[in-house]
């Protein structure tokens, strides 16, 4: 049994894709492999011409660092650090200078609403606020896309339409391309593609006008 | 850099009493053994110095052989032109010589053998300083005009041989009484008053025939220190040999009592002016059996040996680690201590943070997951993992060793009491009052040696946190 089987999709530039399907139909697999997080046992992984199959692990890591941002379910940010230092995190590590680092991270708060908010930790934030600050940190290096897995899965309806809003907003005013696999019938509403996965297939692929 | 230091250094404090825990325990590990190491050094360097400055000094000149059986005719002629061109060496301090006879000391009551030591006192104080050993109220050093020929003798002779007697008069009770010793306590020793014990055992049975165990342990001490008395113009009568083999001896007269703390040094070494064993045995004025030596360096007592063998290649030169073989062999055991101390420290810490670290790895695998899949490379993971393992024991390092150090700051001045045991430390010939010590290097030593096991020790689950696989680690829950 193959999580993934024979699957060939493409991904253009400013996309608002949802992949959905039953749990266990390797949303998630597809996800990680096209974030680098997976290998395919066959075939490869194409992204702005780079095959993604044949990078060693550390060069993987830094791909994923300049080219790749993840939102992740349950939001992954980092507890003892706080909304602002959670974004500059990657910032930090691709070692952009502390004031283009700082206004950065001012800009994508105001872009999630939660500029009031940066010298807060986690743990007072709630679970929208935390995955708004998620969303900021996947787009702080300025990615080619996004990956988010079930990103909605946690929040409550009010969070979920103002994360929706946000990101959407994002992807028509930056042009950031966003693939999210959902369960969340509100992301797929509002997703412009919608990639239907069953038991490792790709059983339809519809574009929305 | 600075975020993945300023992450870990946070890291530490997510789970606080764990973290506080950890370091305490680190803290206690630390200072124990510190403070042991301490204690123990202490304890011989004390014992050593003791030796040096008051028993053996640090260079020993003789006759070959003379050591074996203390032969009255294995002398060093010339010994005051010998002295002179030993003076004359680097690194030395001062000379005197001595002469050494087998005796037999005896009062009306007892008798013990003895080695006699003819010394010259001027030159014997420059050497060593068994002068400030007197014990107050007993005498002085060879100061006292008497017709008699004068011995300054061990407190533990003086016990042996019934000279130290121990009394209970109206003047002792109002001691105690002025010491704060209660009066039913005092009540209960009045009984005995004028009446005088032959012995200090004697003594100390009939207080503890008396006395609850509680009272002996917290009043014994003070009761004895104040019933020991000490008959002046006392005297013993010593017998030798003199050059020709022919029995000679006289009466001497107590010139002072020394207490240095090491039984079998008092029990043996009785002081007599040399002058007046010379007249008694017949040997030349000039003539000695032992020149002692002190240098001014410790640390330069086997060059200076050395030196003094080249010099007199005819002569046994021995320094006090021959001559105390189990000074120099316990010396050499305590710095082995040391180490093992240091290794079961060290080990002790290194385990603890192991078993911590490997534990925030566990707890932490989803966050390291995020990490990496977001673009933390191995390297920056491996130095946060590390980084938290080093503040962890850095912090309980530091706060061990300033705890250890002010600990031993206060009691090196203070010293320990070991009164209750002061019997059995004096009979191995250590001071029961121990001053701990340490030396900088040592302090220094640790503490390069607590970061370097902090690093070591965060290899292994450093190593764990590289080789977890994002996809899979991201699926924990």
């Amino acid at each position: 049994m193959h999580a993934v089987n024979g699957v060939s999709i493409d991904f253009e530039e400013g996309e608002f894709a949802a992949i959905v399907g039953p749990s266990g139909s390797g949303k998630t697999t597809l996800l990680n492999m096209i974030g680098g997080l997976d290998y395919p046992t066959e075939g490869n992984i194409l992204v702005d011409n780079t095959d993604l199959s044949t990078l060693k692990s550390s060069q993987l890591i830094d791909f994923r660092m300049n080219h790749i941002g993840f939102v992740f379910q349950s939001y992954n940010l980092i507890p003892v650090l706080t909304a602002a230092e959670n974004i500059e995190f990657i910032m930090n590590l691709q070692k952009w200078p502390k004031k283009k680092r700082q206004d950065r991270t001012m800009e994508l708060l105001k872009a999630v609403g939660l500029q009031d908010r940066a010298n807060s930790r986690p743990s007072k934030l709630s679970g929208g606020q935390q995955q708004r600050v998620a969303v900021a940190r996947a787009l702080a290096s300025k990615p080619k896309f996004i990956l988010a897995d079930e990103p909605t899965a946690n929040l409550d309806s009010k969070s979920t339409g103002t994360l929706i809003e946000i990101m959407e907003n994002l992807n028509k005013e930056e042009n950031i391309t966003f693939i999210f696999s959902t369960h969340d019938a509100r992301v797929v509403k509002r997703a412009r593609r919608v990639i239907t996965v069953e038991d490792g297939k790709v059983i339809s692929d519809e574009r929305k006008e | 850099m600075m975020m993945i230091l300023l992450t870990a250094w946070k890291n530490v404090w997510r789970n606080k009493i764990r973290s506080l825990v950890v370091i305490a325990s680190i803290t206690v590990g630390i200072f124990a053994g510190v403070f042991a190491v301490g204690l123990m050094s202490g304890t011989m360097e004390q014992r050593v110095d003791a030796a040096l400055n008051q028993e053996v000094a640090h260079i020993q000149i003789n006759q070959p052989g003379f050591r074996d059986n203390y032969d009255i005719d294995l002398l060093l002629e010339n010994s005051h032109e010998v002295a002179k061109q030993l003076e004359n060496i680097s690194g030395v301090s001062a000379v005197a010589d001595r002469l050494v006879i087998n005796a037999i000391a005896s009062t009306a009551t007892k008798s013990k053998g003895v080695q006699l030591i003819g010394i010259d006192p001027p030159k014997e104080k420059q050497v060593l300083e068994l002068d400030k050993t007197l014990i107050a109220g007993s005498g002085n050093y060879f100061e006292t005009k008497s017709r008699y020929k004068l011995a300054f003798i061990g407190e533990d002779l003086a016990k042996e041989l019934n000279i130290i007697r121990f009394r209970i008069d109206e003047s002792v009770l109002d001691s105690l009484s002025e010491k704060g010793i209660p009066e039913e306590v005092i009540s209960k020793i009045r009984p005995f008053q004028d009446t005088r014990f032959a012995s200090e055992k004697a003594f100390l049975k009939s207080m503890k025939n008396v006395l609850s165990a509680m009272e002996s342990k917290t009043y014994g001490g003070s009761i004895l220190e104040e019933a020991w008395t000490f008959r002046d113009r006392s005297k013993l009568t010593l017998t030798f040999l003199d050059k020709d083999n022919i029995q000679t001896g006289g009466m001497f007269r107590i010139a002072g009592i020394y207490d240095v703390n090491n039984s079998m040094f008092e029990e043996s070494q009785l002081f007599v002016l040399q002058e007046d064993l010379k007249e008694l045995t017949g040997i030349d004025k000039d003539a000695a059996h032992i020149e002692l030596l002190k240098i001014i360096d410790r640390d330069q007592t086997n060059e200076i040996t050395e030196e003094i063998r080249q010099l007199y290649p005819e002569l046994e030169v021995l320094n006090w680690k021959e001559i105390s073989p189990d000074l120099a062999m316990m010396t050499a055991m305590v710095e082995k201590f040391h180490a093992v101390f240091l290794i079961i420290i060290l080990a002790a810490l290194s385990f603890g943070i192991v078993n911590t670290m490997l534990m925030v790895v566990l707890e932490r695998t989803k966050e390291l997951g995020m990490l990496t899949a977001i673009g933390m490379n191995k390297k920056r993971v491996f130095t946060m993992i590390m980084s938290e393992s080093v503040f962890l024991t850095l912090v309980g390092g530091v706060v061990g060793m300033i705890i250890s150090r002010i600990t031993l700051w206060f009691t090196a001045s203070k010293g320990i009491n070991f009164a209750s045991a002061a019997e059995g430390f004096e009979a191995m010939g250590f001071s029961a009052h121990i001053y701990p010590s340490i030396t900088n290097t040592f302090f220094i030593t640790v503490t390069v040696l607590i970061i370097i096991t902090g690093i070591l020790s965060s290899i292994y689950p450093a190593l764990k946190a590289l080789r977890l696989d994002p996809a899979e680690a991201l699926r924990t829950e």
